[in-house]
Formats: C-alpha cells, sequence, structure tokens
C-alpha cells in the first residue's frame, strides 16, 4: 500500500496511529497493519464510559497478542457530568465518548509525531448517518465538529457549567496543531476489502478476540459493540429519534454485505429492534444521576409525530419496515 | 482428577458430518456467530457420505431466529443419494413441522428453542413418531465451573435452563437422544468441551452426539473417552485440514469401536 510506504519510518518512532478498543473492526487494521504491511503503529483506545468485562478481556487480549497500546481514561466524575448533560441536552449519552473516542488519536498523533492516523471504516458511511465523505479514503478534520459532534463540540459544555480544565481530554489538539503536523485520517476500508464479519473470523485467530455469550439487547449479534454497558442507550435513543434501532442498522449493513437476505433481515429487525436496553438500566440511571421519569421524559421529548403513535400499551411506530411492501409481512407468517 | 468410569457403548461409535445450512448455503461460524459461506450443502453432504460418514447433522442455524425453516428442499435433494440417517433440526416448532420434515425425508428431527418454550413437545413429537426420532438439541454456554446454561435461537438468548437437569427432564419427556453443542467451544478447534460431555452422559441412558470444538483426531478421542456416543464435526471437514477416513483410521488407532467398513467407493 503506497499510503504506508509514504508513511512508513525506519527510526523507530511509531509511524502509524490506530484507534482499537480490542473490538475485531479496529484488531484488524492493527493486525494487518503491522503484520502485513510491516508499519509500526501504536494503538490507542478510549476508554468506555462503563467498560464491560468482555470489552476489556478482548482489549488485553489484542495487547497481548502483540502490539503497542495506550488507554485514555477521562476523570470519571466529569465524564458521567457529561453523560448526564448530553442525555438530557442531546438524547445520546454517548456524546462525551464519541469526544475522546475522535479526538484522543488526534492528541496521540501530535504527541508522537505520527502523521497517519487508520481507521477501518467511515462510521458515518457505513452505519447510516453523514454521507459526505462516503467516497473519500481520508476525512477532513476541519469537519469535525458538523460530522461528528453534531455542531457541538467539546467546549459547548462550557456553557453548562463545565470548566475547560476538566473538557481537556476530550477536545482535540489546535487545528493549527494539527495542520503543522501534518495529520491525516484515513479509512483502511477504502483500501483493502472490509467485511466486518470476515474481522471477526480473523480476530478469532490473530488476536484473540471473543464474541458476547449472548446477543446484544436491540439487536442479534454477538461480535461487535460490546465494550460499553452505556451504549444500549445510544442505540435506544437512536431508535426513538428516527424510528429506527440497532437492529436495522445491522440487518442493513449484512444485507448491504450479502450475508443475509433482505427478508432475513426484516425479520430481525421485527423481532429485535428497539428493544429496550434492560440489563443496564437501573447502572445506567445511577451513572447519570438522573431517575427512571427524568429519562422518561428526555425519550418522549424526542418522539416525532410523524414517527410515532400513542396506542393503549405505549408508543409505536406509524410505519414499520415489514409492513413496507410484502417483504417481511410473508416471511414470519 | 477422580478417576472415571469406563463409559459403555452399547453401539459403534460414530462420526457426524454437522452442515450448518443458512438459505440454500452450508456456513460455519465460531461460537455460534457469523455466517461465512462454505459452499453448497449439496456438494458437501455427498463428499462427506461418499468418504463413509455414519450420519448427517443438518441445522438450519438461523430459523428460530428469522422465525423459519427451509431445511425440506435440501434435505429432499439429499435423501435421493445419501444413504445413511439424517437428523434435521433448526425451527421445527409443531409435530405437523417434524412430519413434514420426516416425509421430506429426514430420519430424526432435532429441537432446541421450542423445546425450551414448551417442553410438551418432546413428548407430543416421541408419541407420534417415536423417541428414536426425537433428538433433543442443546446449545450449552458454561455459566460457572461445572455448571452449562441452554441458550435459544441459535446461542443468542440466555434461558436461565440448567443444562444437565434439562437434559435429564428432556429424556423423560421421550427425547431418544441428544445433540449437545458447546457454545464456547463451536468453531474454535480448541477441543471439545469434555466436562460438559462427562456430566451429560452421566446424567441420562441415550446417547449423546457431542458438538463443538473439534480440531484433532485427538480430541475426538477425548470426547469418546468422556461418554460421547458420536462426535459431530465441521470446521475439519469443511475447510479439508483432514478426511473422514483419516479421522476414522485415527479412531481405530486408538481403540475405538467405530465402523470399520464405512468407506463408500461410488
Amino acid at each position: 500500500m503506497e499510503l504506508c510506504n509514504k508513511h512508513r519510518k525506519s527510526n523507530g518512532e511509531y509511524d502509524i496511529i490506530v484507534p482499537c478498543s480490542g473490538g475485531k473492526d479496529g484488531s484488524f487494521v492493527a493486525h494487518q497493519l503491522k503484520y502485513n504491511y510491516g508499519m509500526n503503529p501504536l494503538t490507542v483506545t478510549w476508554a468506555p464510559l462503563v467498560a464491560t468485562e468482555l470489552g476489556r478481556r478482548n482489549l488485553d487480549s489484542f495487547i497481548q497478542s502483540g502490539f503497542d497500546h495506550v488507554l485514555g481514561t477521562p476523570n470519571g466524575v466529569v465524564t458521567r457530568q457529561l453523560t448526564r448533560l448530553a442525555t438530557q441536552h442531546l438524547g445520546d449519552p454517548f456524546q462525551p465518548f464519541i469526544y475522546g473516542q475522535t479526538n484522543f488519536p488526534l492528541q496521540m498523533a501530535v504527541r508522537h509525531n505520527v502523521q497517519i492516523i487508520m481507521y477501518g471504516e467511515n462510521g458515518e458511511v457505513e452505519y447510516g448517518g453523514d454521507m459526505t465523505n462516503a467516497m473519500k479514503p481520508s476525512r477532513e478534520i476541519k469537519d469535525h465538529d458538523k460530522h461528528y459532534f453534531s455542531g457541538l463540540p467539546p467546549e459547548f459544555w462550557t456553557e453548562h457549567g463545565v470548566t475547560a480544565r476538566d473538557l481537556r481530554p476530550f477536545t482535540a489538539p489546535g487545528y493549527e496543531v494539527l495542520m503543522a503536523n501534518r495529520t491525516e485520517v484515513h479509512f483502511l476500508g477504502y483500501y483493502k476489502y472490509w467485511d466486518p464479519q470476515e474481522n471477526f473470523y480473523y480476530c478469532r485467530q490473530h488476536t484473540g478476540f471473543q464474541p458476547n455469550s449472548e446477543r446484544s439487547e436491540g439487536t442479534y449479534s454477538k461480535y461487535a459493540s460490546l465494550d460499553d454497558r452505556i451504549d444500549g442507550f445510544h442505540y435506544y435513543l437512536g431508535f426513538v429519534k428516527f424510528g429506527i434501532g440497532r437492529a436495522t442498522s445491522d440487518a442493513a449493513h449484512e444485507i448491504r454485505d450479502g450475508k443475509i437476505t433482505r427478508d432475513e433481515g426484516v425479520g430481525l429487525v421485527r423481532r429485535y429492534d428497539g428493544e429496550f436496553p434492560q440489563k443496564h438500566y437501573l447502572e445506567f440511571l445511577d451513572y447519570c444521576g438522573i431517575t427512571d421519569a427524568e429519562f422518561q421524559a428526555v425519550v418522549d421529548s424526542w418522539r416525532s409525530d410523524h414517527l410515532w403513535q400513542k396506542t393503549g400499551n405505549g408508543w409505536e411506530l406509524k410505519s414499520t419496515v415489514w409492513h413496507d411492501g410484502d417483504a417481511g409481512a410473508n416471511t414470519l407468517g | 482428577m477422580t478417576a472415571m468410569p469406563e463409559p459403555i457403548h452399547l453401539a459403534k461409535l460414530r462420526l457426524i458430518p454437522r452442515l450448518d445450512i443458512k438459505g440454500p448455503r452450508l456456513i460455519k461460524g465460531i461460537n455460534l456467530e457469523g455466517l461465512r459461506v462454505i459452499g453448497d450443502p449439496r456438494e458437501y453432504a455427498r463428499e462427506y457420505y461418499e468418504q463413509g460418514a455414519d450420519e448427517l447433522v443438518y441445522v438450519d442455524v438461523v430459523a428460530s431466529l428469522y422465525g423459519r425453516n427451509s431445511l425440506h428442499d435440501i434435505v429432499r435433494t439429499a435423501t435421493r443419494d445419501i444413504f445413511v440417517p439424517i437428523t434435521v433440526t433448526g425451527g421445527l416448532r409443531t409435530t405437523d413441522d417434524v412430519r413434514d420434515m420426516l416425509l421430506a425425508g429426514a430420519d430424526k428431527v432435532g429441537i432446541n428453542t421450542a423445546a425450551i418454550k414448551r417442553p410438551e413437545l418432546i413428548r407430543e413429537v416421541a408419541l407420534r413418531f417415536g423417541s428414536q426420532c426425537m433428538v433433543l438439541s442443546i446449545e450449552a454456554r458454561r455459566s460457572a465451573a461445572m455448571r452449562w446454561e441452554a441458550l435459544t435461537d441459535n446461542g443468542r438468548e440466555l434461558t436461565g435452563v440448567d443444562v444437565v437437569a434439562w437434559a435429564i427432564r428432556g429424556v423423560e419427556l421421550g427425547a431418544g437422544e441428544i445433540l449437545l453443542t458447546s457454545v464456547d467451544q463451536e468453531g474454535t478447534r480448541g477441543g471439545f468441551d469434555t466436562e460438559l460431555i462427562a456430566a451429560v452422559t452421566a446424567a441420562v441412558p441415550v446417547p449423546v452426539i457431542a458438538s463443538g470444538g473439534m480440531g484433532t483426531t485427538a480430541h475426538m478421542v477425548d470426547a469418546f473417552t468422556h461418554g460421547a456416543d458420536a462426535v459431530a464435526m465441521a470446521d475439519m471437514l469443511h475447510y479439508q485440514r483432514l478426511t473422514l477416513p483419516h479421522i476414522r483410521a485415527a479412531a481405530r488407532d486408538a481403540g475405538l469401536d467405530v465402523r470399520s467398513d464405512a468407506v463408500i467407493t461410488v
């Protein structure tokens, strides 16, 4: 890969940053770059809000399989405060994690004099989101606030009483600093065939990756997004806002990849989409310091009339993929 | 370690290729996750039959998950030129589903998810078609030392059901055989969960097919010495790491009582 040749160093310094939680995708990227392309990657992880045991075990296995690694962990009190604020104001508890996940690799690139960061795939494109950069192999750092932070960078929260000092680990290096470092962000998925399922098989063999022992709530898969006990609420609120949840995202992805048929995907969506993440609910409330009633009020505030209607038992989507045409309706009959 | 009594086997030990199916294709997962396509199940089944398989097990791995079952055509085609017993499992929910599958050519049916939801189904199938064709399929996940929990829906849903207790209950209800899959070991080539095999075979009098984890012929020997009556294998055969005649020879060399006239010359 020409890009690797351009950045490869021979002086012992790290030559590429790979953001990686120890999951199947980042681990695949790191393993390929180090053991197939001869790069010297520094792998970096931004700590989950509330880590799962399995996620931590997978990260440890990944490191033990032969990688240098840095874990960035922000102040727990501040992170909880940001999680509560983001839940209340944005309807997304994951926003503080996304800040660090996006910005920590940039900080590490500058710190270690590394000019390239390699992700697996552009999440906005892979999971459905902003398609502006769908056909580009790299991403514009100046677009970050808009694309990744919904227009609200970490600094926004000073308006809600979080100090600049507290926000420090969540912020990006200054734009001039990044330019001076000539930092580039690339996605391996543009250069090599990208197949998350094959990444699973690869990492099961090479980096000790283990799937979950049961499916994640809200979807059917056992091998994706395993690291954080809070992330079910991110997907659930996405379901409330947009009418499509994690099972839709996963199924659509696997349909595009040719792993399952549309009928199968519709069956899975019908069965699992929008399932409430009950397992960690009390822990989540406790973590955020909000009550059940407060959280339900947040949820309901994000329900749009054009998506939801009130029924006897609560809320119901006005239109669903299994009523759209005959494909789904016939599947489960 | 306490010395275990020698397992008593009344019939020949069996070598059973396991074919996990999604839609029209043979697939292979790891820990019952992933749907990597291996190929056309008809070709693989035929090949394994010619290599001398004692039986075949077809598993529609996603039938319960997707709320359907779709193996009829594959089974119907297979039974035209395959003449060893065929067990079909995945998505069978009623005695009528079982009847349809037997009419399609299956010799035995395996039931997991539907039986956990309604254990009486085991009795109904056994009464209507006989225990010889009622295989209780169990997906076992290790939950603590010497304890396993039964999963459903292709190893996705926890049930809280204890595997050993469930095996005993299943046999009381009329199950004539158990297909015992270790979700922890499945697809890993790391060896069978021999403690699981020993625990279940010690608890029930019916034959147990051990599934999940075979990576070497030594693993197979382990499974048999821990009480298995048959071993299921997939990864080893699908990826052509070994052939059945080789595996059978290794079993014989280890002094195991497997069929010796198995290779079919076509």
